[in-house]
C-alpha cells in the first residue's frame, strides 16, 4: 500500500503537471480538490485517465468520484479492491 | 471616419520584443533551421498553478495579451480577437498521437480541449473573465489581416470599444517535419542573418502579439491604423490598383508612403518580385524588410505591425531591417506582406502625435 500510494503522488505529479510540487508535499490523507490541492474537473478526467492506463482500473459510477479521487490513500485504497490480478 | 488607435502591444517573438530594451537594439541570432521565440519567465505574470496546463503557444498568446492590455491601462478588453494559421499545434500533436498509442480509448483531456483554434483567445477570457465578443480567424495567412478587419469594423460601429486582436502561431518539430517535407522552408542550418544574401528559402518561423486598438485615443497611442486589404493570387497589375484604391480612400498616394515594410521572407523569387514591385510603386520611400528577425509563418505580419507601430512610437528605424534608406522622416508606415507569392496584404499605420 505505501508503494502504492508513493508511485500514485508520483504520477499524479507528472500527469498534472504539478511541477511545483514534491512527492513529499503530498500528504496520504491530504484532500487533493478544493482546499487541498486545488485540483479541478479536468483534472479529475486525467485522474481517470491515468486509473485506466496504469492501472486498468475503471470508475463504472460517476457519482463515487469525489469518494475515490478524495486522497491519495483513497485511490489506492479503490485500485487495490478493483484490480484484477 | 473615426481613427483606430494603437493602445497597447505585447509581443513575443524571435527577438526580444518584451520588456524595456530600445526598439531592437540587438538583434538575436539563430543558427538553426527555424527561428524559436525568445520566452519571458512567465511567472511573473501567472500563478504556476494556472501556468502548469498550457502548452508553450497559450503562454507566449496569453502573455503577449497581459502586456498589450496592461500597456493600455485595460483590465478587461470588450472584445478578443484571435488571428492563427495553425492553431494550437503541440496539443493537437500530442491529442492525435495519444488517439494512436490508446487506440482510441481513454485519451488525456487536456491537450484535446486546449487542441483548438480558439483556445488561445478563450483562454485569455477566461482569465480575465471577459464576456464580451471572441472571435478566432483561421484564414491561413490572411488570419491576422482578417482579425484587423474585424476589429476595425467593430471600433467605426463603436469607438469608445477596446478590442484586443492579436495574431499566434508556434512551430512544433512535427509541424516543422512536414513543413520540410513540402518542401516549403530552408533544408540546411545558417544565420537568420544572412537571409537575404543567401535567398536559399524561407526561415520557418513563430510568434505571439496582441494590440489594444480603439477609436479613442488615450496617452500612448501616437499611432493609427488606416486600413487593412488582402489579395489573394493577386498579379502586379491588380496588387497596383489595389494599394492605390486603399490610399485614395485614405485621402494619400503613394508619395505620402515615407517606409515600406516589406514581407521579403528568402525565396528569391517572390522576393524579387516583391522587392521590384515595391521599388516601382514607391520609388522614393525608404524600405525594409522583417523576416529574418522572426521567420515566416501565416501571422508574420503581426509582427510587422508591431514593428511599425514602434518605429513610429519611437521615431526610429532599426539599422537590421533597412534595404534603401531614403532618409524620410516617418509619419506613414505601410506593411507588404506576402506569404510565399499567394497571400498579399496592405497594413497602414500612421503617426499621429499632432492629430486629435
Amino acid at each position: 500500500m505505501e508503494q502504492l500510494m508513493a508511485d500514485l503522488k508520483k504520477q499524479i505529479i507528472e500527469a498534472l503537471n504539478l511541477k511545483h510540487l514534491k512527492p513529499e508535499n503530498i500528504g496520504d490523507d491530504q484532500p487533493l480538490f478544493g482546499d487541498g490541492l486545488g485540483l479541478d474537473s479536468i483534472d479529475a478526467l486525467e485522474l481517470i485517465v491515468l486509473l485506466q492506463q496504469s492501472y486498468k482500473v475503471k470508475i463504472d459510477n460517476p457519482q463515487d468520484g469525489p469518494t475515490i479521487f478524495r486522497s491519495v490513500k483513497s485511490i489506492a485504497e479503490y485500485i487495490r479492491a478493483n484490480q484484477t490480478a | 471616419m473615426s481613427n483606430i488607435f494603437i493602445t497597447g502591444m505585447g509581443n513575443i517573438s524571435p527577438q526580444k520584443t518584451w520588456g524595456d530594451a530600445p526598439l531592437l537594439s540587438e538583434v538575436t541570432e539563430h543558427i538553426h533551421e527555424r527561428l524559436t521565440c525568445i520566452e519571458p519567465d512567465y511567472t511573473q505574470w501567472f500563478d504556476p498553478r494556472q501556468l502548469r496546463r498550457m502548452s508553450r503557444v497559450l503562454k507566449m498568446g496569453v502573455a503577449a495579451g497581459s502586456i498589450a492590455l496592461k500597456e493600455a491601462n485595460i483590465a478587461v478588453p470588450d472584445a478578443i480577437i484571435t488571428g492563427t494559421g495553425y492553431g494550437c499545434l503541440e496539443d493537437t500533436g500530442i491529442f492525435l498521437s495519444k488517439m494512436v498509442e490508446n487506440k482510441e480509448e481513454a485519451l488525456n483531456p487536456t491537450p484535446f480541449i486546449q487542441s483548438t483554434h480558439n483556445t488561445i483567445g478563450s483562454l485569455i477570457a477566461l482569465m480575465l473573465q471577459c464576456q464580451g465578443y471572441n472571435q478566432t480567424y483561421t484564414q491561413g495567412a490572411f488570419s491576422f489581416e482578417n482579425s484587423l478587419l474585424d476589429a476595425l469594423l467593430m471600433i467605426k460601429e463603436e469607438p469608445a470599444l477596446k478590442v484586443l486582436v492579436g495574431g499566434v502561431d508556434e512551430i512544433t518539430d512535427y509541424s516543422h517535419t512536414i513543413q520540410k517535407r513540402f518542401g516549403k522552408f530552408r533544408e540546411r542550418s545558417e544565420s537568420n542573418l544572412n537571409l537575404y544574401k543567401t535567398e536559399d528559402g524561407a526561415l520557418n518561423g513563430e510568434g505571439a502579439a496582441y494590440f489594444v486598438l480603439s477609436g479613442e485615443k488615450s496617452g500612448k497611442s501616437a499611432v493609427s491604423m488606416e486600413f487593412v486589404g488582402t489579395f489573394y493570387k493577386a498579379d502586379a497589375e491588380t496588387l497596383q490598383s489595389g494599394i492605390n484604391d486603399l490610399l485614395q480612400q485614405a485621402g494619400l498616394t503613394t508619395k505620402d508612403i515615407d517606409f515600406v515594410l516589406l514581407g521579403n521572407s528568402g525565396d528569391q523569387h517572390n522576393d524579387e518580385a516583391l522587392q521590384d514591385h515595391a521599388f516601382l510603386l514607391f520609388p522614393n520611400s525608404s524600405t525594409g524588410a522583417f523576416k529574418h528577425l522572426c521567420g515566416e509563418y501565416p501571422v508574420a505580419s503581426a509582427f510587422a505591425f508591431w514593428l511599425g507601430v514602434k518605429m513610429l512610437q519611437e521615431q526610429t528605424i532599426p539599422w537590421s531591417i533597412v534595404l534603401k534608406n531614403a532618409n524620410r522622416s516617418l509619419n506613414n508606415v505601410l506593411i507588404y506582406n506576402q506569404y510565399f507569392g499567394t497571400h498579399h496584404s496592405f497594413i497602414l499605420l500612421k503617426s499621429c502625435r499632432d492629430s486629435g
